[in-house]
């Protein structure tokens, strides 16, 4: 398994991408509104495409990597089937504040951000926040 | 001129091809990143791993600053990129919740499809409960109508707000992910 | 850090540092101040309403020109012009329109503003100020200089006004357009600009 690349060049690489995003569609990237999009039964969005892209590039980029493999990633102290109701719990309450936000770290923090958008500055605030608030209260999970 | 979106070089089908592709450059670079493995994500918030703040930090910096020269040279029009809106109150609490969530979960939406299609079941578990999130939104999305609608303030920056130019906007938040770097970096000193 | 990550650095801090020094963005004015140049008959000056034009007849800022930005970019400016753009109120979806540079690179006028808060300003600082019953001195001192260009631009001036009808901030509610409803003049305004689509994320 080859290790992972440094996360300053791997930034770079996904501002690379995202400028790319901007010059060809006029727009940055997302996450959220695919799941969305998905919900209402519509596959021909740009999210859902794009999307499907990410899966296919993380798909690829383990595969070339010796990373691809089955397993279910938590902390020391916790089950697999804890991991699950945490993952399938967090993703509920992210789910819920993406839409709130109308977009998520993707689309809020990064594509909106790198635009200066005032609401993507306040999310990113906020985001970083509560997670800190939020982290020793569920360590178990990850420590 | 770019974006040829919106000048007419690129029609709405040659649009919808490009995300795939984008999709693609994307989740490669999230996976090189280690950013589909939820514990170094998670380790941002016990500050043990900071490459979220690295990888977002960085890829903000290089997108906000490629798309503001590229305005500037006029190659990109800047004016006809999509900028999100702004809901002062939703987007903080939801930013907010998005945070807990993703402690909690340990991927973010995008990370999740990365970690899934390497392999990770927690990955298609974050997948299942963002779409019940969205689903309980949805049910609930009349009642909370007047609050999800509040403090709108449209398609604005934050140097609007401020009532400071563009660059300057751009120069603060250079330096802010700057000095963010050098702190990410000596705290990985002082736990070594 | 190896050199890789400082010349990366480098060139953000550089880049960045430039952008700060480097805007063709116009700044911005503030209602009283264009109303002192549009009394003093500052012939340089060149207002601009950036509205449909339904709604620039209705009501405009006195001495202002209808266009839309296809038009300022195509006006053959001199260079030693003061512009000012001006829309519904600044922060708003018609707020693309308003916060859109035109093409004044080249040869444009010498100096670009927007009214930042829009026509909304013009009017609760210009036209139609307002004192409430428990100002301050300092409002005191705002609105005996506002009445003055109420008086010669042809609005009325209130005092003894209760505070939630004096408009503060960005938030400018309470301020009435004299003319049709403003929730239609909203939509129009939404209308009157560049092709920014919405777009989930």
């Amino acid at each position: 398994m080859k290790r992972y690349s440094d996360p300053y060049l791997a930034g770079v690489g996904i501002g690379l991408v995202l400028l790319t995003a901007y010059a060809l569609a006029g727009r940055g990237l997302g996450a959220s509104g695919a799941f969305s999009s998905v919900l209402a039964g519509t596959f021909d969005d740009w999210v859902v495409l794009e999307l499907a892209g990410v899966a296919a590039g993380g798909l690829v980029s383990a595969r070339l990597s010796g990373r691809l493999r089955r397993a279910i990633e938590r902390g020391p102290q916790l089950t697999a089937s804890g991991r699950m109701f945490a993952a399938i719990g967090g993703g509920a309450v992210m789910g819920f504040g993406a839409k709130l936000a109308r977009g998520c770290t993707s689309g809020q923090a990064l594509t909106g951000g790198a635009l200066l958008a005032a609401g993507s500055w306040i999310f990113i605030a906020t985001c970083f926040a509560a997670g800190y608030a939020a982290a020793p209260v569920v360590r178990r999970l990850w420590r | 001129m770019m974006p040829l979106s919106e000048t007419g070089a690129l029609d709405p089908r040659g649009v919808l091809l490009t995300a795939p592709l984008i999709g693609f450059g994307f989740g490669w670079f999230l996976e090189r990143g280690g950013l589909g493995d939820a514990r170094k994500l998670t380790g941002q918030f016990y500050l043990n791993d900071l490459t979220v703040f690295k990888v977002l930090f960085s890829a903000l910096v290089t997108a906000m600053l490629g798309a503001f020269w590229l305005d500037r040279i006029g190659l990109l029009d800047l004016d006809l990129v999509y900028l999100p809106e702004t809901w002062v109150l939703p987007q903080a609490i939801g930013g907010a919740l998005f945070g807990v969530g993703f402690v909690i979960g340990g991927l973010c939406p995008g990370t999740s499809c990365v970690a899934a299609a390497a392999g990770r079941l927690d990955g298609l578990g974050v997948i299942g409960g963002m779409l019940l999130g969205v689903a309980s939104f949805d049910a609930v999305r009349e009642w909370i109508r007047p609050f999800y609608e509040s403090t709108s303030l449209g398609a604005v920056t934050f140097s609007d707000l401020a009532g400071i130019s563009r660059g300057a906007g751009v120069a603060i938040v250079t330096g802010i992910a700057l000095a963010g770097f050098a702190i990410a970096s000596r705290i990985e000193r002082s736990r070594s | 850090m190896t050199r890789l990550h400082r010349v990366l650095a480098f060139v953000a801090a550089t880049l960045g540092s430039a952008a700060a020094f480097n805007d063709a963005n116009p700044g911005y004015i503030s209602a009283p101040a264009l109303a002192d140049q549009i009394m003093r008959g500052d012939s340089t000056l060149r207002v601009f309403d950036l509205r449909s034009l339904a709604e620039y007849r209705e009501l405009h800022i006195p001495t202002a020109t209808h266009a839309t930005l296809e038009e300022l970019s195509r006006t053959p400016f001199t260079g030693s012009e003061t512009v000012v753009l001006y829309h519904l109120r600044s922060f708003d979806a018609g707020a693309a329109a308003v916060r859109a540079r035109p093409r004044f690179r080249l040869k444009g006028p010498r100096r670009v503003y927007l009214l930042r808060e829009g026509l909304y300003e013009w009017i609760a600082r210009v036209r139609e100020p307002r004192l409430a019953a428990d100002a301050s001195d300092a409002e005191r001192a705002e609105f005996e200089r506002a009445s003055l260009f109420s008086r010669f631009f042809g609005g009325v001036a209130r005092t003894n006004v209760a505070r939630s009808e004096v408009s503060t901030g960005y938030w400018t509610t309470g301020v009435q357009l004299p003319a049709a409803a403003s929730s239609t003049t909203e939509s129009n305004a939404r209308q009157a600009v560049l092709q920014v689509r919405r777009r989930g994320c």
